[in-house]
């Protein structure tokens, strides 16, 4: 407001004043105080009317926005449990990976050992120098042990696709830790919102400029990511056996 | 089922990429190329004569379920077999996949043995 920053009243309405008042003419007088004040009086009440409406705005704004109560009562729970996710599958990924490689270790062990003990009869039939006995024997066990190798083989790489698949978690776990970043930054946005909702009432355009977005539509088609509670859920298959019924149901 | 035969993986996490593609390798197939989401895939299947898509749903730039979408609008590709592979496990998503043409249907976490089981499905009824 700028009123103090000009006279409350001219020279000339003052001059005019006095002139009325030394006539002894009340009537024209207070007639003219009231034009001066009620000039002042206008600008302030449509200045008050200004500052409550944009009070008002805010205050409904702030109770109609669904967002702050939605990710109260929904995203944070919701956060907590994708990350208690990201936790299990990586604890299940470090696990596999390590009962593997624990079940291959004995394996490869295994092989070494029966390869040296093979060793020196082999390196006798190499020289020229074993006999028909040991020659024999020799055979024996390497008959034997080429096929046990063959199936240790087997199931080495069994192990090593089982490390492989585990470390599928990365991606899996990658992805819900995405959403919890985009839910950080939600909440991040909705506390300058408010700030700036209690704040400078006069900032309060800019957020209207900028329409909110955490309106969620279940947009049937749209990428949800990991399902963190497929259990509880009726609208999600629970894995490979539903989603191959669910398509043979639709003549797959 | 040709061993030979162009395939392009794509996802956005280059450790699914791997884990596919390694898959892939064990099963025998050598030819094998990857994208790391539908925008980057769509030019190079329409440049690079594939022969058979991976493809997983939930990506940044162009999703899969798109990328799927594209290739059957396309008369150079909609022959193209597609794989889907993804985390995306709502029953609209899977009945919408297979709406838009799908071939296979891997929902994550996956065992080699099932990724193997589609591949030979597929092949088996393209003949």
């Amino acid at each position: 407001m700028t009123t103090t920053e000009r006279d409350l009243v001219s020279l000339d309405e003052a001059k005019l004043l006095v002139e009325y008042l030394e006539k002894g003419d009340r009537e024209q007088a207070n007639a003219l105080v009231d034009t001066i004040t009620m000039r002042e009086s206008t600008e302030l009440f449509s200045e008050v009317g200004k500052l409550t409406r944009q009070l008002h705005d805010s205050l409904n704004n702030f109770q109609v926005d669904e967002r702050i109560a939605n990710l109260m009562q929904d995203e944070i729970p919701d956060a907590r449990a994708r990350l208690i996710y990201v936790i299990e599958e990586t604890e299940k990924a470090a696990n596999t990976t390590m009962d593997a490689v624990e079940a291959s270790m004995p394996i490869a062990e295994g092989l070494n050992q029966r390869i040296t003990s093979i060793m020196p009869e082999w390196q006798k039939l190499m020289g020229r120098q074993i006999e028909l006995g040991e020659f024999k024997d020799l055979c024996h066990k390497l008959d034997k042990l080429l096929s046990d190798a063959a199936i240790d083989a087997d199931a080495l790489n069994t192990l090593l696709t089982e490390i492989l698949m585990a470390q599928g978690y990365q991606d899996l776990t990658g992805q819900v830790i995405r959403r919890v970043i985009e839910l950080v930054k939600e909440v991040e946005d909705s506390l300058v919102s408010m700030l700036t909702a209690f704040g400078d009432v006069a900032e309060l355009t800019l957020i209207e400029d900028n329409p909110q977005t955490s309106k969620k539509k279940t947009d049937i088609v749209k990428a949800e990511g990991p399902i963190i509670d497929a259990d509880t859920r009726d609208d999600v298959v629970s894995g490979q056996d539903d989603v191959d019924d669910l398509l043979s149901s639709l003549g797959f | 089922m040709n061993k030979n035969m162009k395939i392009l993986v794509v996802d956005d996490f280059s450790t699914m990429r791997r884990i596919i593609k390694n898959l892939l390798k064990d099963l025998g197939f050598t030819s094998i190329q990857e994208a790391d989401d539908g925008n980057t895939a769509l030019p190079m299947l329409l440049q690079g004569d594939f022969d058979f898509v991976v493809t997983d749903w939930n990506m940044p730039g162009m999703q899969g379920i798109d990328l799927l979408r594209a290739i059957r609008a396309n008369d150079n590709l909609k022959h193209l077999p597609v794989l889907m592979v993804t985390a995306e496990a709502k029953k609209e998503q899977i009945v919408a996949a297979a709406q838009a043409g799908v071939n296979g249907y891997v929902v994550k976490p996956f065992t080699a043995a099932t990724l193997q089981e589609k591949l030979e499905k597929i092949f088996q009824r393209l003949g």
